[in-house]
Order: structure tokens, then sequence, then C-alpha cells
């Protein structure tokens, strides 16, 4: 599936070649080939305190953002690498290298006399399961520059408002990602805080997530909504054994009491305590959980998940970490090529258009024509349409049109739902071939309307192209 | 069901005695006056609504906010009752109105949508107070048609804090994703006589919050934001102090209280007043009662001194204009105007003297030029006659001659008189031309075409009195000479003996009577000749006599015509060109003059308006300080 990003490239050595001789394009078009050659870049956007930086710690598993507390750059890379390492990039001189180490479990940067206006970004290299096959882009400002270099885009809003989907709208404001509006995840992030911090709120937060993706207004822009809980995901895949012994100390003291002071952050950082946690411990874990990630903790450690590893698992999977690794793995990382063709293609157009030159016309066309044939961008468009609940097929058709087309995952078996057993390859074959069946009929259907039939002629085109690779 | 509930008020009769004697009302009837004298109904309306909302003995105190900041939460921890739906699921609709009343009671006001454009007719439907809740949650539910029916809910539930005429508006967040709910939120604030905004403590003051609560100070200047959720907030007194300080860089004067409406209702639960203070609603509560229900006067008369003052500045703006545009009254076009006029006038003076110098020379030049034309045509006419008659006898060619004459002398004339023509054209389009720079027609095509019926061409070539020589005068003439050689040779033949007459003398005579015959032929042919050039010369002068006489006559026709149109037409013009002038001082007069009536007029109105603008400032002894002109927040 990436004879996308094959011509895309190919498209790329092409324009390089007219655009030798004018330094500023060829620049351009070598970075956008370094970029298709790495790997697949995800912007944190939203407004401030949306809780960027939480999400990136969450996704990374360990304390790297935000680099500094005040005054910090506009961008900051985290990328996976062998050892902590951190490059400046200034406006306009050389990469300097500036010293970064793990210090107590959390990311370390001296910037020297490095400040937020002189820095264009900071690319952090960790060593990092979380960070493998992305680079995840951590962003201070709400302009469109973050959002130009990234491939994807997770955005953060706490509630979502008109503001927001014009930012969100903003960034996809070029006219290749305006036709393919697949590189975007809408995160209702600081879920703990919606309501009033009941046991609820994650509940809540994850109704409004379902509520936010039947939205004709944001179904357009994103093409998933995801509720996640920053705070409690870091916490899950960071909290460490002492940590979890005061929590222990917590849920098992007189409860009446404890409850008592878990009323406010307050009550629970004060002076006085009933039972034996110091009062840095408190602020520690006040600070790692929040006051509902206490109370949560603390009631969840009481009904059973009472080990660390157990307690950690399940504050991952309430936080809605796992929702949003799923996501971020079906929309983007599995679409990688395309995703990181579609971002080419726009750097391409825009070449074409700021720097016309003759010999250069038929590129403009071949582009236009890559794209519009691009059957992947086909198959992106109407996973999209699929997953936002937009009634295009009959509802029995449509969770088999969302596999088929790869929206549980893009290898033969997901696609299939074979992922079970080990299928063997006719078995493969078998299956495929009478999907192609079944979905042929489909695509003439004369009972279903003009825009089923085209999205079931989509479908159609996927179960040929996985018959093509099993007869391969 | 019996009457929809109306809310009890212990306060509303010192309400009824606050209404006979107000510096506040006085003042604001005066602004509503001004507003109407100024042809300003739409400021008018806006304070009359304002006026009948302060004089109703209640006080109105909404609660507003951006969606899922805990508005419904704090109104439940308020009064201590379940009354609004909470969640963040949940979405209130439409305003919820609490007000007090001696035994729990609610209304749902229903409006069916206006299908036909008119308003259809309020329904109102009781409900018990538990149910509210479920209702909001139901109606969220429920697709957005089945919503819009309800207009408001109106509660009423015993509470202290209501008593003294409070009523709190739980109000649909702001969000300009929904703009009907967000305008919904603008009516119950411009009835208000306080407002609170929420602002969650989890995060400052955003951008759009700190616009919303410039907007709101607009319409009612008594604010207070109240921050909630400091219970799970633990950074919550940073918060306060920052917000407290862009509020105050903002120019915003308002109370920032922050609160946590879980602990007030554990408290409640518990009856811990310790945790009821922590919550922070006794400072809320007691702020109410002190600057809310404590001075409803003040917030009377804050909310004046706001709206009026800001209607008076409205109202000033385009009389500082008229004043000020008054001294650039010199430039105006009425006076523009004039003095064009006048310079034309000038202009026209001179330039009518100058056509009529122009004309004479042009007409004598015309005249001279036509008549040497004239003469030296018929010059050469009468030198060809010369040649002519030098060699022919007008006794035989006469008629063919007087032919050629008559067509020689008629294309002269023609010729010089075309040219005549073609002069005139030219003089009068010359002057027709800088007549055009005044008016288009002022040159009729009549006076451009000569009179030619005075020419006249009728003259007649009189044939000479030539004589023939007649046989009888030859044989005479010959004779004669015959007579003198007969003798002269008969004599001298005669000496010789011959007779008088002999054979000699005749021949002789005869011929001497040839050579006589044939001398006085030659002279009479000479004779003739003369007498046919002087009667060609005779005519030839008559006819340039005649020609030239009128030609001068038609020129000076012409130019006599020319003159007087001329004379005509620059008098009209001077005197329109006058007219219009006169009428444009006139005008500039009136201009300013009325110019500086209006201007006077409104000073007069400044001041009366700058008066009444002192007196509402005046309501409010340190003045309400209002945020600055409203700008593009960036931040």
């Amino acid at each position: 599936m990436s004879g996308l990003l094959d011509q895309v490239w190919t498209m790329l050595n092409r324009t390089l070649e007219v655009y030798r001789d004018n330094p500023r394009a060829s620049h351009w078009l070598r970075r956008q080939a370094d970029r298709l050659d790495g790997p697949l870049r995800i912007a944190v956007v939203g407004q401030q305190k949306a809780g960027k930086s939480t999400l990136v710690n969450a996704l990374v598993g360990e304390h790297v953002a935000p680099l500094v507390a005040e005054d910090g750059p506009a961008m900051v890379w985290y990328r996976a690498g062998a050892t902590p390492r951190a490059t400046v990039f200034g406006r306009g001189v050389e990469p300097q290298e500036r010293p970064a180490e793990r210090l107590g479990g959390r990311l370390s940067v001296d910037l020297g006399e490095w400040r937020g206006e002189q820095i264009d970004r900071v690319v952090v290299d960790w060593p990092a399961r979380g960070l493998r096959g992305m680079t995840l882009i951590d962003t201070s400002t709400m302009d469109k520059v973050a959002a130009a270099e990234a491939d994807a885009v997770l955005y953060l809003a706490q509630h979502l408002q008109a503001a927001d989907l014009r930012l969100l709208q903003a960034m996809q404001d070029h006219p290749i990602a305006m036709a393919n509006p697949v590189g975007a995840l809408l995160v209702l992030s600081r879920a703990d805080e919606v309501g009033a911090g009941q046991l609820d709120a994650l509940f809540g937060a994850k109704r409004l997530a379902r509520q936010h993706r039947r939205d004709a207004r944001i179904r357009g822009l994103c093409q998933d909504v995801v509720a996640v809980t920053g705070l409690l995901a870091f916490a899950g895949r960071a909290l460490r054994q002492p940590e979890f012994d005061a929590l222990a100390v917590l849920a098992f003291g007189p409860r009446a009491e404890v409850d008592g002071y878990l009323l406010s952050a307050d009550r629970f950082a004060g002076a006085e305590f009933p039972v034996a946690v110091d009062a840095e411990m408190r602020r520690a874990l006040l600070d790692r959980l929040g006051l509902f990630g206490l109370r949560l903790s603390t009631a969840l450690i009481r009904q059973g998940f009472d080990t660390h590893t157990a307690l950690c698992a399940e504050l991952v999977a309430r936080s809605g970490l796992t929702e949003l690794r799923a996501a971020i793995g079906r929309c983007f990382t599995e679409r990688a090529p395309v995703l990181k063709a579609r971002s080419a293609a726009i750097a391409l157009e825009v070449v074409l258009r700021m720097e016309p030159r003759p010999e250069a016309l038929g590129l403009a066309a071949e582009l236009e024509r890559i794209l519009a044939g691009a059957h992947d961008l086909r198959e992106l468009r109407l996973i999209a349409t699929l997953h936002a609940g937009y009634p295009v097929l009959p509802d029995e058709l449509s969770a088999e049109a969302r596999q088929l087309l790869g929206g549980d995952g893009v290898s033969l078996p997901a696609r299939l739902g074979l992922a079970e057993e080990e299928p063997t390859a006719s078995g493969l074959r078998h299956a495929v071939v009478a999907a192609l069946r079944r979905w042929r009929e489909q695509a003439e259907n004369p009972i279903l309307d003009e825009s089923a039939r085209s999205a079931a002629a989509v479908v159609v085109r996927s179960c040929e192209g996985m018959l093509a690779s099993v007869s391969g | 069901m019996g009457p929809p509930p109306v809310f009890t008020h212990m306060g509303g009769q010192c309400k009824l005695i606050r209404v006979t004697a107000l510096p506040w009302l006085d003042v604001l009837d005066a602004t509503i006056g001004a507003c109407v004298d100024h042809h300003r109904p739409d400021l008018a309306n806006r304070l009359r609504q304002k006026r009948s909302h302060l004089l109703e003995p209640t006080l109105r105190v909404p609660v507003v906010g951006e969606p899922n900041q805990g508005k419904s939460q704090l109104v439940n921890a308020l009064i201590n009752a379940p009354v609004c739906a909470v969640g963040d699921h949940v979405t209130t609709p439409a305003p919820i109105v609490i007000g007090h009343a001696h035994s729990p009671v609610a209304t749902l006001v229903k409006e069916p949508p206006a299908l036909d454009g008119a308003a259809g007719a309020q329904r109102r439907e009781p409900i018990a107070v538990e149910e509210i809740a479920e209702q909001i949650v139901a109606r969220t539910a429920a697709p957005p048609s089945a919503r819009g029916e309800l207009v408001r809910t109106e509660v009423g539930i015993p509470r202290q804090l209501l008593a003294a005429g409070l009523v709190l508006v739980d109000t649909p967040a702001v969000d300009d994703l929904d703009s009907i709910r967000s305008a919904s939120m603008f009516a119950a604030v411009s009835q208000a006589d306080a407002v609170i905004v929420v602002s969650a403590a989890t995060r400052e003051l955003s951008a759009s919050e700190l616009a919303l609560i410039e907007a709101v100070s607009r319409l009612c200047p008594t604010v207070v934001v109240v921050l909630t959720k400091i219970d799970i907030a633990p950074l919550w007194r940073r918060v306060a102090e920052r917000d407290r300080a862009r509020l105050a860089s903002a120019g915003i004067q308002a109370q920032v209280i922050p609160v946590s409406a879980m602990l007030r209702l554990a408290a409640a639960r518990s009856g811990d007043e310790a945790l009821n203070a922590e919550s922070g609603f006794t400072d809320l509560v007691s702020y109410l009662q002190r600057e809310v229900i404590g001075k409803p006067e003040l917030l009377a008369r804050r909310s004046v001194t706001v709206l009026a003052g800001m209607a008076v500045q409205q109202l000033l703006a385009p009389l500082h204009q008229t004043v000020t545009a008054t001294p650039a009254a010199g430039t105006s076009e009425a006076i523009a105007k004039w003095q064009t006029a006048q310079r034309q006038v000038d202009q026209l003076r001179k330039d009518s003297a100058a056509w009529q110098t122009m004309l004479a020379d042009d007409m004598a030049d015309l005249a001279a030029d036509i008549e040497f034309d004239l003469r030296d045509r018929t010059r050469r006419i009468l030198r060809e006659v010369d040649r002519f008659f030098d060699e022919a006898d007008p006794l035989t060619d006469w008629d063919t001659f007087a032919e050629w004459l008559d067509e020689s002398l008629a294309e002269a004339i023609d010729v010089n008189f075309a040219w005549l023509v073609e002069r005139f054209d030219w003089i009068t389009g010359r002057i027709g031309r800088d007549l055009e720079s005044y008016r288009d027609d002022v040159l009729p095509g009549s006076l451009r075409e000569i009179d030619d019926s005075l020419l006249d061409t009728a003259w007649q070539l009189e044939r000479p009195r030539v004589e023939r020589f007649t046989l009888s005068q030859k044989v005479f003439v010959g004779l004669r000479g015959s007579y003198g050689g007969l003798l002269m040779f008969g004599l001298a033949t005669s000496l010789a003996g011959w007779p008088l007459i002999n054979a000699v003398s005749l021949g002789a005579g005869v011929l001497f009577a040839a050579k006589s015959i044939y001398d006085e032929s030659g002279s009479r042919l000479k004779r003739r000749q003369a007498i046919a050039k002087a009667t060609a010369q005779h005519h030839v002068d008559d006819v340039f006599l005649s020609f030239s006489k009128d030609t001068k006559d038609i020129v000076r026709q012409q130019q006599r015509k020319l003159r007087d149109h001329l004379t005509a037409t620059a008098e009209r013009l001077r005197v329109e060109i006058l007219a219009t002038a006169q009428s444009a001082k006139r005008a500039a007069d009136m201009d300013v003059a009325e110019q500086q009536s209006r201007a006077a007029k409104a000073k007069s109105e400044i001041e009366r308006l700058t008066k009444l603008h002192g007196q509402i400032t005046a309501l409010v002894p340190g003045g309400v300080k209002l945020p600055g002109p409203r700008r593009r927040l960036t931040a």
C-alpha cells in the first residue's frame, strides 16, 4: 500500500531536478525528502493549559515536557534515540547541542543562554519505547508552523469551543489538506476536571467524545475524538513504588476521615493528616495524580487493584490513553506512508505554486493526477466518514467495510478479520475472493443509493489490492 | 393548576418606598428624554427597558460563563438544593430563574416555535422542583427541535438568601459555537442588577472569558468573578491572584471570589461549618448580601451611571463633530461656488471686449482683402480685353466677346464671394469657439450664413455703338479720294494736252479712291476697337463697383449682426453668471448662518448633556470604572 509514497518520491526527485538552480526551493524540497525518510511527525497542539505537555509525558511514559517551566521554546521535538540528547535550532544560526540527561526519572536540559524567542525548535533524542515510529512535537504557540511541520496533529481541548474549531480548520488550510482531512485527532484533555471531579468524570468525558464524534462540524475536521486524562495516564505509567505504598496507606486508612481530607486539595496538602503519609509525599501525590486521581486511585485500591502493577494498568486503561494509542496507531502510524506522502504532496504543491516555471507545469498536473487517483487517500476518507458514524452504508455493511478498508489495522489478516489464528496463504486468498465477490455485488446493488454504491466501489478496489498482494 | 408562582419578597416593601424619590430615576428619565430629542429611539428603548427592570422589586443576578465551568453547580450550592442539572454532558438549555417562594414551586415556560414569523403564545406547565434536573438531562438527549420550545424555567423555593428579593438566573453557557444560547445569556445580563461570571480555578481566565467579562460589564457594571472547583485545583490561589491582575490590567473592576461547590454541598450534608467556610461560599453569600441585597440603590445607580453615561456619550459624539466642523465653513461648497461665479463674470467682461476688437479687426481685414482680390481679378480680365480687341473687330466678334466677358466676370465674382464666405466662416468659428467656453449654444447657425440676396448680379453688358462702313459712305469716301487723284493727274496730263479726264487721270482717280477707302476702313476699325475696349472697361468697372459695394455691405451687415449678438450674449451670460453667483452667495451666507446656529445649538446641547453626564457620574460617588475601548484580544 505504499504506491502513493513511491509516486510522491519520484515526483519529489523530479521536482528537485527542475529546481536544482533555485537554492531556496531545493533546500525546502531536500527537507521534505529528509522528512519522507524519517518517522511520522505528530504535533500536539491546543490552547494554553490544554494539557499538551502532560499528554506528551503520558505518551512518552516519562517526564520530558515541558522542557523549561517558563519562557520555553515554541516547539520541542521528541524522537527516539539511544541516549538523551538535546539540540537547539536557533533562528539563523547553526544548531547547537546542549547538555541533557535523565535526572530522577525526568528529562533535564540546560538551555544555557537560549530563551524562547531565539529558539526555532529544540530536538530531544530520548530513549523511550513510546516514541518508536513517531516524532512528537510539543508546541507552546498556536501558530500554523507546527501544523505545517507535522504529518498529523493531536488537537487538545478541554471543552471544544468555536475558537478551537477555527484553529483546527486553520491548520488544514491547504487545498490538499482540506480535500483529505485525515491528519487530525481531537483529544478532549483534562477529562478529570470536567464535571465536578467526581468519580464518573471519565465516563462523562467519554460520552462527550462520542457526542462530538457525531457532530457534523467536528467530523469534517478530524478523524476521531478521544477523551484522555493526561495526568492519570502519565501517573499510570510513571507511578513509583513509594507513591503506590503511600496510596495504599491512604486507601486502607480510616475511610471516613481520609475522605474528609480528600474533599479538597487544600485539605489534602494541609498540615494535619490522619494517617502516616508525610506532607512532602502528599504534595508529590497531588502533583502526580491530582485530587481526582487520588480519589480514583484510593477507590481502585479498595476495589482490588491493590498492587502497583494492577493499579497502574487500571489507571492507564481508565485514562483513555489506550484508546488514544489505538487511535494514533489506526489513524496515524499504520498509515504513516500515506500521511507522509500527503505532507510531501502539500509541500510540493507549495513549491510548484510559489515558484512557477514552464518546465514544472507538467509536474503540477501529474501531482494532481496522483492525488486524485490515490486509492490510499480515498480509503482514509471513507474510513473517516464511516468512523464518524455518517450513514453512508447500512449498519450491517458499515463495520465490514471499515475492516476491509483497514480501519482496524492495515495488515491483511486484520483487514479480513482473521487476526486470531495464523491464516494460511490459501485461507487468505479464499477470504479475499469471498469479500471481493460480496462487495462487487454491493457496488451494483440497486437498493443502495449513489453514495453507498460508490463507497462499496472503494471497498472493492481495496479488495482487489489485497488480492493482488496475495497472488503477488 | 393555580396561577404561576409569584416570588414573594420581604424586601418588596422597602423597594416601594425606594420608588418615590430617587435621584437615579430622574437622571435616567432625563437621559431617555435626551435620547428621544436626539432621535435615538434605540438608545431610549434600551434605557426604558433598564428602567423597568430597575423598578422591579427583585434583584436579578444571572450566573454566566463558558461551558462546564460549574455554573449550575454554583447555583445549586448557593441555594443548597439540586435544582439545576449538573454534569459535563449536560448543558443548561434555557435560563432557570430562581426566586423566593414560601414552598417549593416550579413552572416551565414554553413557547411553541414561531412557524409563520409570529411568536406563539407562551404556555406555562407546572413541574415538581425535583424533576427539573431530570427534565434537563432528558432534554439534552432530545433532538434540538424538541428543545426549542422551552423559554425558561421559573423556580420558587424558600431560602433566606432569596427572601430579600434576590433572583438567581442559571444561564446557558456562552460559546460562540451556539450563538442563540449566548443571546439568551446576554438578554439575561441586560436585565441584571449584578452578574456572577463563573470560571473554573483549574486554569486562568482565558482570552474569551476576559472578553465575556468586558462585554458583560458594559451591560451591567456590577460583576463578580467566581472561581469554582478550588477543591480540585491545588494552585487555585495563584490562579486567583493572576486573574485579579489580569482583570485589573484590563481595567475591569470585579471582585474575584474562589469557591468550591463540592465543599459547600459536603458541608451542607455534614453540617460542618469549617468546611462551609473553606468552600468560600460564606464569602460569596456575604458579598451578595452586603453588595447586592444590601445596596440595591447603589446597584441601580451604578447601572444608570454606566448605561445612561454610555448613551449620553453616544449622543455627544455627533454634537462634538458638528462643533468642530464649524471653522471649516469658509471652504464650504456654496462659498466656493460664489467665488467661482465672480471670477467667471470678470473673465467674461474681459473676453467680450476682446471678442469685439477681434471682430472689428477681422472684418476690416476681410473687407480689404476681398476688395483687393476682386480688383486683381477684374484687372486681369481687362488685360485680356485689351489683348482681344487689339486684334478682333468688335463688329464681327462682339457677341463672342460679350459671352466670354460675362463668364469671366461671373467666375471672378463667384470665387471672390466664396472666399468671402470662407473667411467669414473662419472668423465666426473662432469667436464661436471662444464663446463655447461659456455656453454651448451661443452662436446660432443663422449667424454663420451670409445673406447673398443683397448681391446684384443682374448686370447687362451694353453693346457699344460702332458704326458700320456703309456702301454709300464708301462711295462717298471713294469719290472724295478719287477727286484729288483725278484732278491731280488730269491737271498734270492737261499739261501734256490731254483732256482733264483721260485714262490716266481716271486710273489715278480709281487708285486714289481705293486707297482712301482702305485708309478710311482701317481708321474706322481702330475707332471701333477703342470704343469696344472703352465699353468693356466701363462695364467691368461698373460690375466691380457694384459688387464691391455689395460685398462691403454684406460684410458690414454681418459684422453688425455678429457684434450685436456678441454683445447680447455677453450680457446674457453675465446676467446668468451673476444670478448663479448671487444665489450661491445667498446659499453660502445661509450655510454659514445655519452652521453657526447649528453649532450654537450643538454647543448648548453639549452643555446640557455634559451637565446630565455630570449628574449621572455623580450618582456613584467614586464613579464606575469601565474597561477601556474595545480592542482585539490577542493574548
